[in-house]
């Protein structure tokens, strides 16, 4: 097996290290604070909220959120969360808007980051949103052309259902990255070079994406081809990147070490929380280098089948604890203390979620921290455990420089989700015609804002 | 992508063709899926044979096929079997495990709509193409396996040589002036561009780089633009490249370039010579292994977790023996056996090591190394009846009867089964049944609000196998009851009747449904893409191959008009 990590890469193939630069929880504060961003972390399978059961899913009451106020409801899974009670803005009253086509959690896998309506086909399992993600639109305006956003994924492959959030458009599902230190190998995995080794690999690179391109238009000229096999070609042609130079950062040798022993078993059961973990260090470092201002981290296949450790010991598939059921179907013997798993589960995702507050937290901009520059959101692909489509769970972090009205705990009172993410888009700074966007998704959505989540 | 204006069918009987195997044109004829609402039908009858009585009949008999891509994109195994051969290692050089991941086409991994170069991927191979460069043209012994015996002496000649002959293979047909001229500029500039012990070395270095990262390499181009009739016909080199890349997931071999340099891949004889020449070596069994290990998600024997004190025994490394087991039971079906999905449904032989030997109760002496047996042909029939399937089908204490039906009916049978609803309340506790089968009938057997599906198509499959624990060890026994693993099943249009899952697989190993689901699933491997409601016909036909065997169905799918011949474009550009 060769070693890849020795070969020159990053981001779209393009960033050399000049100069190399720990800035891993850094001791001194960034001069300047990177672009705004938005950083989307998904849990599968639904919180336990109101149903047949009570809510231990939200903050007990609207209005202002507190840490003392938040700590002393422990009872709740966002109270994990009270550290940065001031930070976060808690938005109920947001649902999908359009059902599914055969399977409830491809459909709202389809939607959550899309608020695009589900195909027809290809249908159940295996449907796809019709049109593109919110990170993609974010990286498509916001980004260098050819440099997507950073999709990552912790934990089991199934093979029923695998990746479900980010799309380049209708029915583009974007794959995510599972491995650390292969995400990190991609995006940092620079050497120096002194300039005149640098120009000569820019100039060879130059050379060969020529003769590629060369290829790519004389194929793409034809005449005779169908719509799919130009989009298909036009994505490979826009793909093709010279060399840039850019500042290359990186994570200390240590945690790469635990990026590389982890790699035989990174989608075990097991390891899903170690794994989420470091793809969270990988995006705060991203986003702090301006590398990325979007970024996906989807925790556990389409309906996760994660066996928690709980109590000690390890669980049923979530997704059967989900259900409360021990079966993916709809019938199976009951698990007694479903929901009571059930809700150490978001505890779990709400704890992981602190993690990468702190990441985002500990790098210093003047008076504050890279949190306060973008936005990371907790979102679920399901609402509770008859994985509906109404009340989904919106956890948001950061204020992207003052934009959103952080602190506080609100109902959007049952707007679609393309509302949610017209406001997350315009806060990092995307446009429609000029002004704060507010048209993503479907267009037969109404558009427009959820006004009490912006200052 | 629109759908073609519907043609013609066409249906012809070739002289000299191995069977009465009628085509498609893939496109042409067209029946619907037999589909019918809720859970009853097949996927895929043909026309006037279909075995599903209670099926409608198909609305639009004039459903056209889809054109299908002129790119298809290498699949990560493919690629990474090209670069060893293209380049002559002697291993696998590992690249493509870390390549950008695909997202999930349906059950393969090689389905063309889901295969694109995405900047991530690009970037995967610019980088696998620099170090694979560097690899090849460091060592003059594998540098030299490049260059053609009988290149010139000059530099010039040499570098031409070897532009043209690595071209061909890269490529898979010969370049075109244009394009040496292209890749000799590019030749020109490595001198001065890039590292390497010399100045051929450098150019040749360059130019493997702008080779393995050309849409000639990465896609399996078909250019060919000229329509007979109804159909543009591949070329030699398209046709040996399709062939390859379905029997052997990797580029042609000499001879197979050789075949089609000759002409004789135009015809349908020319490329069932071929075909059963490139099956008979061992990348067909590795292509055959692929197939099924997707096929019957081996991938979900891997870190199965059991009640530990039921089973003190299980560790997650069975999971890797599981494997080993189906992958050795399937190569000596099909290739020692000559056998297809009818052995591999009722076979009772397989190969064990110590730990699965204790699971399946041999007596004698084992250890780590994998032997042949005969297992008993009372409790045990094929790849249903294995440890792999039935302990992935299962819970942590206890059979998963209705896993393991959804499976069988999904996989096996390709029975329509539609999602199951929400808000289903739970089976009742277990306590205050006999036995597990008690417990689900109750809740979604016949009489019940599941019958539909569970009562009629899930339960009475899953059932079956009821003798089979957790962990897939056969019991006589549950909770002291007898195990009752009878029941009725809905199969090729009427109900057949069976005491066990032995009884059951018999059935199913012989019926017309389980032919055309196996003869569909290798149709979608095969042409790498879905089915199509036009490939109906085509089912039809390979599913008789498949009474024949697995290689019989293979060899099959080399011989539609489908595989030499694609659909022309009509869509307005």
């Amino acid at each position: 097996m060769m070693q890849r990590r020795h070969f020159l890469r990053g981001l779209g193939g393009v960033i050399i290290a000049l100069p190399f630069l720990e800035t891993f929880a850094p001791k001194g504060a960034l001069a300047a604070g990177p672009p705004p961003f938005a950083i989307f972390m998904r849990q599968a399978n639904g919180v336990v909220q109101k149903t047949d059961e009570p809510d231990v899913f939200w903050p007990k009451a609207l209005g202002k959120l507190t840490k003392a106020g938040l700590a002393a409801e422990s009872d709740r899974a966002v109270s994990v969360l009270s550290d940065y009670a001031d930070k976060l803005l808690v938005v109920q009253g947001v649902n999908f808007a359009f059902p599914g086509n055969g399977c409830g959690h491809s459909g709202g896998g389809n939607q959550c980051l899309t608020a695009a309506k589900v195909s027809d086909t290809p249908s159940g399992n295996e449907s796809l949103a019709m049109g593109e993600s919110i990170d993609n639109r974010i990286a498509r305006e916001l980004q260098p052309a050819g440099v997507e956003p950073l999709t990552l994924y912790a934990g089991k492959m199934s093979g029923y259902i695998n990746e479900v959030l980010s799309y380049r458009g209708p029915k583009q599902l974007r794959s995510a990255e599972r491995d650390p230190f292969v995400a990190y190998t991609k995006l940092f995995g620079a050497q120096n070079m002194d300039a005149a080794a640098l120009e000569r690999l820019k100039a060879a690179r130059s050379s060969v994406n020529d003769l590629v391109r060369g290829d790519m238009k004389s194929l793409m000229g034809r005449t005779d081809l169908s719509a799919d096999d130009r989009a298909r070609l036009q994505l490979h042609f826009d793909s093709i990147r010279d060399l840039e130079v850019k500042m290359a950062c990186a994570l200390p040798d240590m945690r790469l070490a635990e990026m590389q022993a982890i790699q035989p078993t990174v989608g075990s059961s097991d390891n899903v929380q170690t794994v989420t973990k470091m793809q969270m260090d990988i995006i705060a470092l991203a986003v702090s280098c301006g590398s990325v201002r979007a970024a996906t981290l989807q925790i556990g296949d389409g309906n996760d089948s994660t066996e928690y450790t709980i109590y000690g010991q390890k669980q049923y598939s979530y997704h059967w604890i989900s259900h409360r059921i021990q079966s993916d179907g709809a019938s199976g013997t009951p698990i007694d203390n479903g929901a009571e798993l059930h809700h150490e589960i978001d505890k779990i995702h709400g704890n992981l979620f602190k993690y990468l507050l702190d990441r985002l937290a500990s790098y210093t901009i003047g008076s504050g921290t890279l949190l306060d520059s973008g936005i990371a959101v907790w979102t679920n692909d399901l609402a509770d455990k008859y994985h509906s489509y109404s009340n989904i769970p919106y956890i948001l972090a950061g204020g992207a420089n003052g934009f959103l009205a952080t602190g506080q705990h609100i109902d959007a009172g049952g707007v679609t989700n393309n509302k949610m993410w017209n406001v997350v888009g315009a806060a990092v700074g995307c446009k429609t015609n000029g002004k704060p966007m507010d048209d993503f998704g479907d267009p037969s959505l109404d558009p427009g804002f959820i006004p009490a989540m912006m200052v | 992508m629109k759908p073609e204006q519907s043609r013609r069918v066409r249906r012809e009987r070739r002289p000299g063709s191995r069977s009465s195997f009628t085509l498609i044109a893939s496109g042409l004829l067209a029946v619907g899926l037999a589909l019918a609402g809720g859970c009853v039908g097949t996927i895929g009858d043909p026309p006037g044979e279909s075995s599903c009585t209670s099926c409608p009949t198909n609305p639009d008999p004039a459903t056209p096929a889809l054109e299908t891509t002129r790119f298809p994109r290498l699949s990560h195994l493919q690629w990474e079997n090209s670069v060893q051969d293209l380049l002559y290692l002697a291993q696998p050089a590992g690249l493509s495990a870390s390549f950008t991941g695909d997202p999930l086409g349906g059950i393969f991994d090689n389905n063309e709509s889901s295969l694109q170069v995405t900047p991530g991927l690009w970037a995967d191979y610019q980088t696998a193409a620099e170090a694979l460069s560097v690899l090849v043209t460091s060592d003059a012994t594998k540098l030299a396996k490049l260059i053609p015996s009988d290149a010139p002496a000059d530099a010039a000649g040499r570098a031409k040589a070897f532009v043209e002959h690595f071209g061909m293979r890269a490529y898979r047909r010969p370049l075109t002036p244009a394009e040496v001229t292209g890749y000799l500029a590019v030749f020109a500039k490595g001198k001065a561009l890039v590292d390497g012990p010399d100045d051929f070395a450098k150019g040749a270095r360059l130019a493997l780089q702008a080779f393995l990262q050309s849409p000639h390499f990465v896609y399996r181009v078909e250019a060919s633009s000229t329509a007979i009739g109804a159909m543009i016909p591949l070329s030699g080199f398209e046709i040996a490249t399709k062939l390859s890349y379905m029997l052997w997931n990797t580029m042609p071999d000499d001879a197979l370039f050789a075949a089609a340099a000759a002409g004789k891949l135009d015809s349908a004889e020319g490329v069932l010579a071929q075909a059963q020449r490139l099956l008979a070596d061992d990348r067909a069994r590795m292509m055959v292994a692929a197939f099924h290990h997707q096929l019957f998600q081996y991938d979900h024997y891997d870190d199965l977790t059991k009640d530990p004190t039921l089973f003190p025994d299980w560790t997650p490394a069975l999971g890797a023996d599981m494997k080993q087991e189906s992958e050795m039971f399937v190569e000596d079906v099909v290739f020692a056996e000559g056998g297809g999905i009818k052995q591999l449904l009722t076979e009772p032989t397989t190969f064990v090591n110590a730990d699965l030997a204790s699971i399946y109760g041999l007596k004698g002496s084992f250890d780590s190394k994998f032997v042949k047996v005969d297992l008993d042909p009372k409790t045990r029939s094929g790849i249903l009846t294995r440890i792999g399937f039935l302990a992935s089908n299962a819970t942590s204490h206890e059979q998963h009867s209705i896993h393991r039906g959804v499976f069988i009916n999904r996989r096996i049978i390709c029975a329509k089964l539609p999602d199951p609803p929400n808000n289903v309340p739970p089976l009742p506790p277990a306590s205050a049944f006999k036995t597990n089968r008690e417990r689900v009938e109750k809740h979604t057997g016949k009489g019940t609000c599941g019958e539909t599906c569970h009562g009629t198509l899930i339960n009475p499959a899953g059932f079956a196998f009821e003798h089979y624990g957790a962990i897939g060890q056969y019991e006589d026994t549950e909770n002291g009851n007898p195990v009752n693993s009878a029941d009725t099943y809905p199969l090729d249009g009427k109900d057949v009747s069976y005491n066990d899952a032995i009884a059951f697989d018999g059935l199913i190993a012989e019926s017309d449904q389980v032919h055309a689901c196996y003869a569909k699933h290798w149709l979608q491997y095969g042409y790498g893409r879905a089915d199509q409601p036009a490939d109906a016909v085509a089912i039809a036909d390979l599913a008789k191959e498949s009474r024949k065997g697995a290689k019989a169905l293979i060899l099959a799918l080399t011989q539609t008009q489908a595989f030499r011949s694609r659909i022309p474009h009509t869509e307005t550009p």
